[in-house]
């Protein structure tokens, strides 16, 4: 059988590596999907904890995180082509000012 | 290997027969077919036509908003399977069976507005 | 070591090898090819776990629909890998790797003792037992979820949409 800590270990192995790309990735859209990396290291330990634990909750919850998630890809995207329509870039270093 | 796993051993031999036909489509039609390159074979396939302009181009936006519209509906459909497995144990339990059924009336219809809203905005008139 | 382990360690290396390329990889598309990869590892764990429904709509919903609204929207935006480019802050790159070590280690430290209270049998997370909890005692957030979803998509129309001219 595999331990709970196993499945935890991934999840913050997971998050490392998403909360890394959000800090080194100067293209937006990767900033994105580090992020979605870092949501799913998230609903990894939330469903070991559910699953161990004989609790159902966890799992309800990750419903919830993957419509935030679906929720916060087409805004966010939304936001990354209006962005892309005003500055021509998609680099998040030259987009550092709030007015063009 | 556990007991409850054992349910998936189906699930892996459809898994590797699709890649087994695919690498076996792949690998004899490169060992058994003729290759011979032209300039014309080599051309991008545009309907028979000559090809116009690069492959790469910007796409309308609109394009963007029919695949909102397909988020909307994708977890629409994944939280009602839920819904439609447990609607007669729970109803039978509860004793009721139009709560159970406006409960997730009223989440449809919720999302029903944005496809309405989606609409109205003019979304799908391509002509525009 | 069993089985299960040795399936757990084959998932866990997809996950991980998927997760490191969304990172390393400069072109976006093929960033979030390897995320597709990362989510599909991510599934067949939730299944080996037990949770039958959250590895369904994980395959559903984030390979299926959020993958694809950003392969859609990189092929919109017709991006490019990144080209190279001198570091603005060259010290800054040199704190990145022992500052990323030490969050991982961090991170190990925090969970590698825990121990789970029972062992996960196969009917933690059946379709019934989600649909029964959402249906019943966590009715206002599944219905809340609704009004999110509206509220994204209204937002999303009207940040994308061309304003005319």
């Amino acid at each position: 059988m595999v331990p709970l800590s196993w499945y935890l270990i991934l999840s913050a192995a997971l998050f490392a590596i998403g909360a890394v790309g959000v800090f080194v990735k100067n293209n937006i859209i990767s900033t994105l999907l580090c992020l979605e990396l870092m949501l799913n290291a998230a609903n990894l330990a939330f469903v070991a904890f559910s699953i161990f634990q004989g609790t159902i909750e966890g799992q309800l919850f990750v419903i919830l995180v993957m419509a935030v998630a679906a929720a916060e890809a087409g805004v966010g995207l939304a936001i990354v082509i209006a962005l892309f329509r005003n500055r021509e870039t998609l680099d998040v270093d030259e987009s550092s000012l709030l007015k063009l | 290997m556990s007991n409850d796993l054992q349910n998936y051993i189906p699930l892996l031999m459809s898994f590797g027969l699709a890649s087994l036909i695919a690498t076996t489509l792949l690998i004899t039609s490169r060992l058994l077919g003729p290759r011979i390159q032209t300039r014309e074979k080599l051309m991008p396939y545009e309907c028979g036509n000559d090809p116009v302009g690069n492959a790469r181009d910007r796409f309308s936006v609109k394009f963007y908003l029919v695949c909102l519209l397909f988020i909307l509906f994708d977890i629409e459909a994944i939280i009602l399977i839920p819904w439609a497995v447990v609607y007669r144990a729970l109803a039978e339990e509860l004793g009721n069976k139009l709560f159970v059924y406006a409960e997730m009336m009223i989440f449809v219809a919720t999302l029903f507005v944005g496809y309405i809203y989606v609409w109205k905005k003019g979304v799908f008139d391509w002509s525009k | 070591m069993t089985f299960q382990q040795l399936l757990f360690i084959g998932f866990a290396a997809l996950v991980l090898g998927g997760g490191i390329a969304v990172v390393l990889l400069r072109n976006p598309l093929y960033g979030a090819f390897a995320l597709i990869t990362s989510f599909v590892g991510l599934s067949a764990l939730y299944v080996m776990m037990g949770a039958q429904f959250i590895g369904a709509a994980q395959i559903v919903v984030y390979a299926g629909a959020i993958m694809m609204l950003f392969v859609f929207v990189i092929m919109l935006l017709n991006v490019r890998a990144d080209e190279e480019r001198p570091p603005r802050h060259r010290f800054l790159v040199w704190l990145a790797a022992p500052l990323a070590l030490l969050l991982s280690a961090g991170l190990w430290l925090a969970v590698a003792g825990v121990q789970g209270d029972r062992a996960p049998s196969g009917e933690a997370g059946t379709v019934e037992r989600v649909g029964k909890n959402l249906m019943t005692r966590y009715l206002l957030p599944f219905e809340l979820t609704s009004v999110l979803i509206l509220l994204a998509v209204v937002g999303a129309l009207h940040l994308a949409k061309r304003e005319k001219e």
